[in-house]
């Protein structure tokens, strides 16, 4: 009896869980005409013959052949209802002659809706589905040519590319030798020129120890004098700005002084005068000499400049030039300066040693001498050292470009040191590719950075698919920003779109003959047309 | 790009809270910062000063009217007590002549509610003893005030036994001068002297220190000028036998409510609470002044219809107190503690309706009958919505929609918050994101799902903006309290609030949901009304100022719990209206009021992506459920924060029971599209959302059922086992109807759990297993982390459509599965419910509901309105779990035979394509 062949089976399939991939494309390739039952691959044809028991395709039960495809699942597994909705899990094949043959899943058989272009899913829904493939295929192969010949031309730079990649590497990596080269000699070089200097500054050390007491005078009251010029200077300053002449300074008096108008809006506002007033109202004269001078003075000197020789400053006429380590001690500082300093220390010099005041002592002649012998060894040295120091720098330089990963075949490597803009409603969006990706308000604002290079991150078959930058600017709130750059095939690096799927993650779509595959001829159809006509 | 973000953040942070960890208190205001609160929490106990008039009574046949009078003030309320039909007793108290009429929530009833038979039965000078609708019986207390109403002979309800009425009386402001001077009798102030808890001849009374709080009101920076002075009022209410009482939404607390005398009072005014916390009484978005009390033999319900703020006071009666012994010696009942409540309202009359069960679906239907029930949505609303905050543009929608169907994972709707709109002008585009809503919309209804777009009731003050230019030109907007147009902030910046207490307004609104009005809709697009409480950013307790002027004089203190109900009617009437009466309506709403449930679904607001909200989603989701809101859920996988893998996983499983299932989250937070997860999770998801798709026969036949008994989809154990003390305070299991026991897994890392199996002797079949466990009591269920545990009752019948498709809608002609799990007599008892799915044919009759049973190895379905409703589906398959032994044959009542399996180990029958027609009776038979 039949229900005593289906013991077995039932219920063991207390959780059917269906396959992750429910739809995808297949091609299949056969070669002889075999009946099937509906919604079953040629592939899978032998599986189901009327003339035998079906066996579930998992093996879990068998039953009447009759019992595949009527519209009742029996197989925990659906392999039975290939051509029906009955299986949560089942899926069905459509031959979508003309066009790509697809599987879909069992839920779209007859559900209304026209999911395979041959219409063969909605065979008993009433749904009006008409065939649709020949039309599908041709645009699918006009898109195969147009995708080929993109894919020639692309390709066709991207070996440029590869040639202008090596060729880089290569003459990096010779420059890198040469450096090395050089490396060593000026290393070399530097620690002769450390010797001589160190035997140089020998006897200048023992020449110089006797004048080491007259010199701690000389500078104890040069202190002295300094000090005392300071708070004449103050004193002299105070009396001038103290226009009332009450022995104490005021907002209003401190406004009329155009050198205090810090943000330079034209006007000194209160807030502005009372900077240099400790933030009162007032100031006493002994507290303007202690620290309300020090504070003011670099504003003077800067107005003296600008101001014009009729001005009261220049009247009083003694004010000295202020020394530039004070000047950068009390100025305010904006960003741009400090940028500008940051390279500037980059750049500069090491400050040379200087074992004694100039001018404050007279030495002998013998001294004189070996001052000047000493002199000349540190500056030989100084050169030496910098010149090494310089060289190691363009060395590291070369090899952080020579580490970067330019492709498989160096073609990614002309897109370094160039940058690409696309601009929406609000944005411009810059990309550098190997070094960063920003964003810039359209309406005036500053740039804020997305993220900067960090590695290739496209999926495991196409690591060179994806490109991210991470680690930039911190949102209010909120994560660092992020950026993932998409690529893909294209005649010319093109920035195509830029948006914001997560909050601060963002994602560039960006098209690149260096992202071209070798052109593969497109199938002049479906190969399966042949087989069955 | 995230500069909109920014602005949000900054909107949320800095104006309407502070903190963006934790709900921020500070905004929201606790009793004691509350005058109205503090002066009725300070009423004393005992020594009720109101008598009755007996004089002044008169009576009808269907009520009595009679004064009732403070000896302290001489101040006169008119009483009224009416009988209603269904055991219900409606009384109201209000002041007579007032200086200004008291508004009266009429809204919140469906309809005038249908009046029954009142009789006096005794008078004395000391009590009234009254029958009502035949059974019910009263008795009114003459000295002082109180009704005693009962169940048989046993005292269910007492109004005023603890001496709490408390009314404000409308007072001329005196200035400090002349109250000195003049001290006139006939302008009592009650609530004041009821607070110096003594009493005293008004004439005597020294100069008064004006109270502060009573003209004016300051809260943080918000000042509220009180125009009409004090005019709160208050009753306690006494559930004698009652240890536990439900309902009042909307807290995040316990099912059954705490004590709150140590704390707050749970609060009841709707307001935009950011990041709520859990666990305390605070207001949330909506109110439902409705409470069941249950008793171990009953229940009974109580209705305070007030649309001003309100507060409820709980307490457990002290056995030997002065009152209890009262209630005692007039109950004659034991001595035991029972729960003991105090209502009070800021402003409006008394208007009590008391029902008397006395089961507990007695009372929800009693309460159905006043306010509504919700008529059955459509199918596609049982089905999953998908939301985000935002999908970004068409393209975006274009992806998620895709990504469904790659995937294949059901879902009926997908939603557009605020951010589709052309700078949050609601009705409009944006024209940059979404160029061409209508092809949007089409590629979804092309495969049988929907769209939701989001209308706010904020208008943006833009003279370019339609809407807002028709509100000023025809004065359709609240106005602030010197009578010009308020104006407050939200999301589009300033804007105003359109007056829907004004029927013409809800007629404009209601027009502009016309296809032709709403560009870029079709009648696939529904509407979601968030921020109706009104949330106004810069506004006292992130809402409108109390003392805004509505429509008729009244003030925003008077209505304010109905606001966003009333945007919601304007909504449903312009849906309804747009196709011309022909489909059913959907609309979500995030405030709601009593009889909100006539006007759809709601929603539990902005949670957090943490395991214990997901735990409160089932005592809230229960509590709105017999509060008459069914179609209510919690956004799954939290709003705020993004939830782990786990945390996701469990909260699909949970919602996928819960009656409104739509995954949502803030703009902030990752994306979480199931296919965004691991495989095994995105698994999992698709697994649950489908379940949901192959129950949607049962969700529907029991939200029919809900538009005709007003029982609730989502039920408490109690509702179906009034007796078992046991679930009377459950908070981590529900029933959908009376078949399905659920068991949402809401803590990490839960490897097993304690289920309890209410019943004594009721099967319970683990429904993909069919593994039997019995009640009544706890057992072990080991969880993993594929499904939460789920059972079938023994004696049901559920049906189910097996073949889970991309929407509901294509699921309309698919054959049923019915589950019949036999009880130990061998029987079970189920419904269907068929119709067409979208249309309002079924209200006049166009439908089948098939009662199927099966006794004595025989499965029937009986149709009382056969014909009225034609349908191809099917019955593709039964499966018959619990039956000991395999029958020899089957066959229905043509004769013809049906082929079956039986499996002797899980005892399990399943009949294979018996293709047994839903529109016919039909009957098939188990040869044993």
């Amino acid at each position: 009896m039949f229900h005593k062949e289906f013991r077995a089976i039932i219920f063991q399939n207390v959780l059917i869980l269906c396959a992750s991939a429910v739809l995808w494309k297949q091609t299949t390739v056969a070669a002889t005409q075999v009946t099937r039952p509906r919604g079953v691959s040629l592939a899978r044809a032998s599986l189901y013959s009327p003339d035998a028991d079906f066996t579930c395709l998992d093996g879990s039960a068998t039953f009447p052949f009759r019992y595949v495809n009527d519209d009742y699942c029996d197989c925990q597994d659906g392999s039975d209802e290939p051509g029906t909705s009955a299986c949560p899990n089942g899926s069905f094949y459509c031959r979508n002659l003309g066009h790509e043959a697809m599987i879909v899943p069992s839920s779209r058989v007859n559900d209304g809706i026209c999911d395979c272009c041959d219409a063969a899913d909605e065979y008993q829904s009433g749904a009006n589905c008409v065939n649709t493939c020949k039309e599908l295929g041709s645009a699918a192969q006009e898109e195969a040519q147009r995708r080929y010949e993109l894919e020639s031309q692309g390709y066709a730079i991207k070996l440029e590319y590869i040639n202008k990649g090596r060729q880089a590497k290569l003459s990096q990596q010779e420059r890198n030798m040469a450096l090395k080269a050089e490396q060593v000699e000026a290393e070399a070089l530097r620690a002769e020129k450390e010797r001589e200097k160190h035997e140089a500054e020998e006897p200048e050390r023992q020449a110089l120890d006797k004048y080491r007491q007259i010199e701690q005078e000389a500078v104890k009251e040069k202190e002295e004098i300094e000090r005392s010029k300071q708070e004449t200077e103050a004193s002299k300053a105070f009396d001038w700005l103290d226009s009332n002449q009450d022995g104490k300074l005021q907002v209003e008096e401190l406004q009329t002084h155009v050198a205090f108008d810090q943000n330079q809006d034209g006007t000194v506002t209160v807030e502005e005068a009372k900077f240099f007033l400790h933030n009162e109202e007032e100031m006493e004269k002994s507290d303007f000499i202690a620290t309300g001078w020090p504070l003011i003075k670099p504003f003077v000197m800067k107005a003296q400049g600008l101001e014009n020789p009729s001005q009261p400053d220049q009247q009083t006429g003694e004010i000295p030039l202020p020394d530039d380590h004070q000047q950068d001690e009390s100025m305010p500082e904006t960003e741009g300066e400090e940028e500008e300093d940051e390279e500037h220390e980059e750049e500069a010099e090491p400050v040379k040693p200087s074992p004694v005041t100039p001018n404050s002592v007279e030495y002998d002649a013998e001294t004189q001498e070996l001052i000047e012998v000493a002199n000349k060894a540190r500056n030989s040295y100084d050169e030496a050292d910098r010149r090494l120091r310089d060289l190691e720098r363009e060395i590291r330089q070369l090899e952080e470009s020579n580490s970067k990963d330019y492709g498989p075949n160096e073609e990614y490597q002309p897109m370094d040191g160039q940058c690409y803009e696309y601009s929406d409603r609000e944005y411009t969006y810059k990309l550098c590719p190997f070094d960063n990706g920003s964003q810039r308000p359209k309406h005036g604002g500053s740039e804020t950075r997305l993220g900067s290079w960090d590695s290739w991150d496209g999926p495991a078959e196409n690591k060179y698919g994806a490109m991210k930058y991470d680690k930039g600017v911190q949102c209010w709130n909120g994560p660092q920003r992020s950026l993932k750059v998409h690529l893909s095939c294209g005649m010319e690096n093109q920035l195509l779109s830029v948006s914001e799927p997560n909050r601060c993650e963002y994602e560039m779509k960006f098209t690149t003959p260096a992202a071209c595959g070798e052109p593969k001829k497109p199938d002049d159809g479906d190969s399966e047309i042949h087989d069955e006509l | 790009m995230d500069h909109s973000w920014l602005l949000f953040t900054l909107v949320i942070c800095g104006v309407t809270i502070q903190s963006c960890t934790a709900v921020d208190r500070g905004n929201f205001k606790t009793c004691d910062q509350n005058a109205f609160c503090k002066r009725q929490r300070a009423t004393q106990l005992g020594n009720s000063p109101w008598e009755i008039l007996l004089d002044s009574l008169n009576s009808t046949i269907n009520s009595l009217q009679v004064q009732v009078i403070s000896s302290r003030s001489q101040a006169r309320l008119q009483l009224q007590l009416i009988a209603l039909a269904d055991s219900t007793l409606h009384l109201q108290l209000d002041e007579i002549n007032p200086i200004k009429l008291r508004y009266r929530a009429q809204e919140s009833l469906s309809g005038s509610p249908q009046l029954s038979s009142l009789k006096i039965l005794e008078q004395s000078s000391d009590s009234i003893s009254l029958s009502f609708g035949g059974t019910g019986k009263a008795i009114l207390l003459v000295k002082p005030f109180r009704l005693d109403v009962y169940d048989g002979d046993q005292l269910v309800i007492s109004v005023n036994a603890r001496g709490l009425l408390n009314f404000e009386h409308q007072r001329v402001r005196k200035s400090n001068e002349a109250a000195a001077t003049e001290a006139n009798p006939s302008d009592p102030v009650e609530g004041l002297e009821q607070e110096e808890g003594e009493v005293k001849n008004p004439e005597e009374k020294p100069q008064e220190e004006e109270e502060p709080g009573l003209w004016e009101e300051t809260f943080k920076s918000h000042v509220d000028s009180k125009p009409y002075g004090p005019t709160s009022v208050g009753v306690d209410i006494s559930f004698p036998g009652s240890r536990h009482v439900y309902g009042i939404p909307e807290h995040a607390d316990t099912f059954a409510l705490k004590q709150t005398k140590n704390g707050d009072p749970y609060r009841l005014y709707n307001t935009d609470v950011f990041e709520y916390e859990l666990y305390n009484p605070m207001a949330l978005y909506g109110a439902v002044p409705f409470m069941i009390a249950k008793r171990q033999q009953g229940a009974v319900g109580v209705f305070w219809n007030n649309a001003a703020e309100t507060y409820v006071d709980i307490e457990e009666s002290s056995s030997g107190s002065v009152v209890s012994s009262l209630m005692n010696l007039v109950s004659g009942g034991g001595n035991e503690p029972h729960q003991q409540t105090h209502w009070f309202s800021e402003s409006g009359i008394i208007d009590l309706y008391i029902m008397t069960g006395p089961t507990p679906k007695d009372v929800v239907r009693q309460y159905g009958s006043l306010t509504g029930t919700t008529p059955l949505p459509q199918r596609f609303a049982l089905g999953y919505h998908q939301c985000r905050w935002n999908y970004n543009d068409q393209e975006d929608v274009h992806n998620v929609d895709k990504g469904f169907d790659l995937h294949d994972i059901p879902y009926d709707v997908l939603w557009l918050d605020i951010e589709h709109t052309d700078g949050k002008k609601y009705f409009t585009w944006d024209p940059i994101k979404f160029p061409d809503p209508l092809e949007m919309a089409q590629n979804l209804t092309a495969k049988g799902r929907k769209l939701v777009t989001i209308v706010d009731p904020h208008m943006k003050r833009d003279s370019s903006f339609f809407f807002h230019e028709h509100c000023e030109q025809n004065d359709f907007y609240v106005k602030d309290k010197d009578g010009k147009i308020y104006e407050g902030w939200c999301w589009p910046g300033s804007a105003s609030y359109p007056d829907f207490f004004n029927p013409a307004v809800r007629d404009y609104w209601a027009s502009r949901f016309a296809l032709d009005k709403y560009e870029g809709t079709s009648l696939d697009v529904y509407t979601w009304n968030d921020m109706n409480e009104p949330s106004v950013f810069n506004g006292p307790e992130v809402t409108m100022p109390k003392d805004c002027l509505h429509y008729g004089g009244y003030e925003h203190r008077d209505v304010h719990n109905m606001y966003g109900m009333m945007v919601v009617e304007g909504t449903i009437r312009g849906q309804l209206m747009r196709s011309d009466y022909k489909l059913r309506p959907f609309v979500l709403s995030r405030s709601f009021f009593a009889g909100s449930q006539r006007f759809g679904a709601v929603w539990t607001g902005d949670n957090i992506a943490d395991w214990e909200h997901l735990a409160i989603a089932v005592p809230m989701l229960l509590s709105l459920s017999v509060s008459g809101i069914p179609f209510c859920g919690a956004d799954v996988g939290g709003f705020f924060n993004n939830p782990n893998s786990e945390l996701l996983t469990r909260w699909y499983q949970a919602g996928a029971f819960q009656p409104f299932f739509r995954g949502h989250a803030h703009l902030h937070t990752k994306r979480r599209e199931p296919w965004l997860f691991d495989e095994q999770t995105n698994k999992l998801i698709k697994s649950s959302i489908k379940k949901r798709y192959t129950y949607l026969p049962l969700w529907y036949t029991l939200f029919y059922e809900h538009e005709k008994t007003a029982t609730p989809p989502m039920r408490p154990l109690w509702m179906e086992y009034p007796q078992d003390v046991e679930t009377f305070s459950m908070d981590n299991q529900f029933l959908l109807g009376d078949s399905i026991l659920v068991h949402p897994v809401v803590r990490s890392g839960e490897t097993e759990v304690s289920v309890y199996f209410p019943g004594d002797n009721t099967l319970w079949y683990e429904i993909e297993t069919y593994k039997v466990y019995q009640g009544s009591g706890y057992q072990t269920i080991p969880v993993a982390i594929n499904k939460i545990p789920v059972f079938q009752r023994g004696g049901t019948i559920v049906p189910k459509k097996e073949r889970a498709r991309r929407a509901s809608s294509l699921m309309a002609k698919d054959p049923y599965t019915l589950i019949v799990t036999l009880d130990k007599q061998g029987k079970a008892q189920g419904r269907l419910y068929v119709d067409d799915g979208q249309s309002l044919d079924y209200q006049k009759g166009s439908y089948l509901i098939l009662e199927l049973s099966m006794e004595n190895h025989v499965l029937s379905s009986k149709i009382s309105n056969q014909g009225a409703f034609e349908t191809p589906e099917l019955i593709e398959k039964i499966v018959i779990a619990g039956l000991n032994r395999s029958p020899s044959s089957i066959e229905d009542n043509t004769g013809r035979a049906v082929e079956y399996r039986y499996d002797t180990t899980s005892q399990v029958l399943v009949l294979r394509k018996p293709n047994l027609s839903v529109s016919k009776e039909w009957d098939v038979s188990l040869k044993m």
